[in-house]
């Protein structure tokens, strides 16, 4: 049984993403790991507890809509908050557990917006160390 | 660990993944190694441009004793940093003086501690961007855009958007590359002042040039106002630099003394600035540094270096502005933040953004005030603004002289159990408070003699700085009231203490309150 790992930060784009993790899953007999990576930009100053603090109480509830959308598809679901930026969450995980493929929605922005502002597909296709599969929102 | 399913049973790898159990909060993980917490303490205090700001203010104030100004400002900010350092210690990683006056004080001088460095954020950032504007100017060469105000205005305010946008959306440069851009400001400054003081000795200098004298290192000739008034300035060339005591170091050996990055970035710093003051008013005189106040360094990087060398120093001061916009935007933006989720502050300022996980809203509202209070300032007068820098003075010296206070209160349960503690956690934090307390209200009463402001303006009798000071205090008092009769659970905490015994491992702190007091 293999393990397929998704990002998700309940964004559409996240949810396209999810829906289709789960149904590669279902075909292939695997389980999902759904991974958000939630590392505070900045490294320090200011209360930066609290900050992670807010980040982490976002996460859970993103957790929660994880688990109600995969709960229909009986398929096997894990849910994993990593405190790493998106892109290092994704890795490290799909890397400790020799995943399958890392599945990860795209927000559909332009290369140069892409650029500007952090592309989670751009760096995996760069540091994952196993296939990457980005599924565009729809709609 | 969250699971929503049974485990694999054919699993072969143990759970890797790392959760956010709730007792994961110590944020060990952000600790960080020796370089890049050097470089933070010294980045963050922004050398190139606190000296851009305020050498000239400061020869204004006491002469040729800039030197001894520097050195003798450093004293109540050293004293008031081991404070913060042991703070720190009892709340690891929590906080900055909101959080820290709210516990020692009670939630009323929290507050006004936490809208402090809000404001002082909002005064700060329309100075910087008033530097930011006047030299991108000078680094294209165009002259007479650089004495447009409206030009450097608009300028300006392109440049607080795009440092706020920076940070809302959470961009960072990486280590290496802070280091690298640190390291550039540094040498040029070095070089700025070796190159001037050998053209001093060579008689290549500027016709007020003058041999530097070690007397320029005596305090003792100064009168107390004019030590007060060069102390506040210089308190401002040293803010920032306080937050390297609250960054934890990565130390593999637990033995190592702590704070080892902080003597560093110390040492740094006040070499930097003295050998730069030293040359700047060897090269140039007192009354050149005066008359060129408004941008000391790229006046004399054009004397110093020649074209095209001058262009260099110019792009150190910005960058040392951008830099320490960043280190301002963000850390302010968790305060509020911070205080939002406290219920001290309307709610919406504790969100995060979904993406990019960064205050957003926070940020935003700072941004805008800063571009508000930058416009508007402006509109009045261009000295108002250099007014604004000594009313930022009194603001800052009000915050951080609170927290030294907190530290003594907070530990008083401590400082009578060890020699050390004593020193250090109890005397040093309140004597440093006390300093700067002093030269909150002594700068006060000067200040409320209009004739001793930049301006020369009078507003309601008062000097303009201290207008802008009262101005935000009673704003403070206001909004305050406002969220407390709203939501008074915040402003029902009671003040706590940390128990004797604490520094010694003999005891533990209280748990912490349920989040806030919320609900």
């Amino acid at each position: 049984m293999g393990e397929i790992v998704v990002g998700y930060d309940g964004s559409d784009c996240g949810k396209a993403a999810l829906d289709e993790a789960l149904r590669l899953a279902k075909g292939l007999g695997d389980r999902v790991v759904v991974v958000f990576g939630y590392a505070p930009p900045g490294l320090w100053g200011g209360e930066i507890v609290e900050h992670e603090e807010a980040i982490e109480e976002f996460g859970e509830k993103v957790m929660g809509e994880a688990r109600q959308r995969a709960e229909p598809s009986g398929v096997e679901t894990e849910l994993a908050m990593v405190p790493r930026k998106a892109s290092q969450a994704l890795v490290e995980v799909a890397q400790s557990r020799g995943a399958r493929m890392i599945v990860v929605g795209s927000y559909g922005d332009p290369p140069l917006k892409g650029m500007i502002l952090g592309s989670t597909p751009n760096k995996l296709l760069y540091m994952a160390e196993c296939p990457v599969l980005v599924v565009p929102a729809i709609g | 660990m969250e699971s929503a399913a049974v485990p694999t049973p054919d699993s072969q790898s143990p759970p890797a993944v790392g959760t956010a159990s709730s007792g994961d909060k110590g944020l060990k993980k952000n600790a960080i190694g020796f370089v890049s917490s050097v470089v933070i303490g010294v980045a963050s205090t922004a050398p190139g441009y606190s000296l851009a700001a305020t050498l000239g203010f400061v020869a204004a104030a006491v002469a040729l004793q800039s030197p001894a100004i520097l050195i003798i400002s450093f004293v109540p900010m050293f004293l008031v940093a081991a404070g913060y350092y042991y703070l720190n210690k009892a709340d690891p990683d929590c906080g900055t003086s909101f959080s820290w006056v709210t516990k020692a004080m009670g939630p009323q001088l929290g507050w006004i501690a936490g809208w402090t460095i809000v404001v002082a954020d909002v005064i700060v950032m329309a100075n910087l961007a008033q530097i930011a504007g006047l030299y991108t100017f000078l680094l294209v060469g165009w002259d007479s855009a650089a004495a447009s105000t409206a030009a450097v205005t608009a300028v300006g305010v392109v440049w607080i958007a795009l440092m706020t946008s920076i940070v809302l959306i959470g961009i960072e440069l990486s280590a290496r590359t802070q280091v690298g851009l640190l390291a550039a400001e540094i040498i040029t400054l070095a070089a700025f002042a070796v190159v001037a003081l050998v053209k001093v000795y060579s008689g290549d200098a500027l016709a007020g040039s003058i041999d530097p004298s070690l007397s320029w290192f005596n305090p003792f000739t100064l009168s107390p106002a004019e030590i007060s008034a060069g102390m506040l300035l210089a308190v401002f060339i040293y803010w920032g630099w306080d937050t390297t005591a609250t960054v934890n170091e990565e130390t593999e050996d637990p033995g190592e003394a702590p704070g080892r990055a902080t003597v560093i970035s110390t040492l740094i710093l006040l070499g930097i600035y003295l050998i730069v003051a030293v040359a700047a008013q060897a090269y140039a005189g007192v009354d050149n540094l005066i008359a060129n106040q408004e941008d000391v360094l790229s006046a004399l990087g054009t004397e110093v270096f020649g074209s095209p060398l001058d262009k260099i120093l110019i792009i150190a001061v910005l960058t040392s502005a951008a830099a320490s916009t960043q280190t301002t935007i963000l850390p302010t933006a968790r305060t509020t933040l911070s205080m939002a989720r406290s219920q001290a502050m309307p709610k919406s300022l504790g969100k995060v953004h979904p993406r990019f996980l960064t205050p957003h809203v926070s940020t935003l509202a700072m941004g805008v005030a800063s571009v508000v209070w930058y416009v508007g300032l402006t509109l009045v007068s261009e000295d108002i603004l250099f007014d604004s820098l000594a009313a930022l003075g009194l603001m800052i010296a009000f915050y951080i002289g609170l927290t030294g206070f907190a530290c003594t209160i907070y530990y008083r349960r401590e400082i009578f159990r060890s020699v050390k503690n004593f020193f250090f956690v109890g005397l040093g934090p309140f004597v440093g408070g006390s300093i700067l307390f002093y030269l909150l209200v002594k700068n006060a009463i000067e200040l409320s003699d209009p004739a001793n402001s930049e301006s020369g303006d009078s507003w309601f009798g008062l000097g303009p700085p201290l207008v802008i000071a009262l101005f935000f205090l009673i704003l403070g008092f206001v909004l305050m009231f406002i969220q407390w009769r709203k939501f008074p659970a915040f402003f029902r905490r009671r003040p706590e203490v940390v128990p004797a015994g604490f520094l010694e491992g003999e005891a533990e702190l209280a748990p912490e309150p349920i989040s806030g007091g919320s609900e």
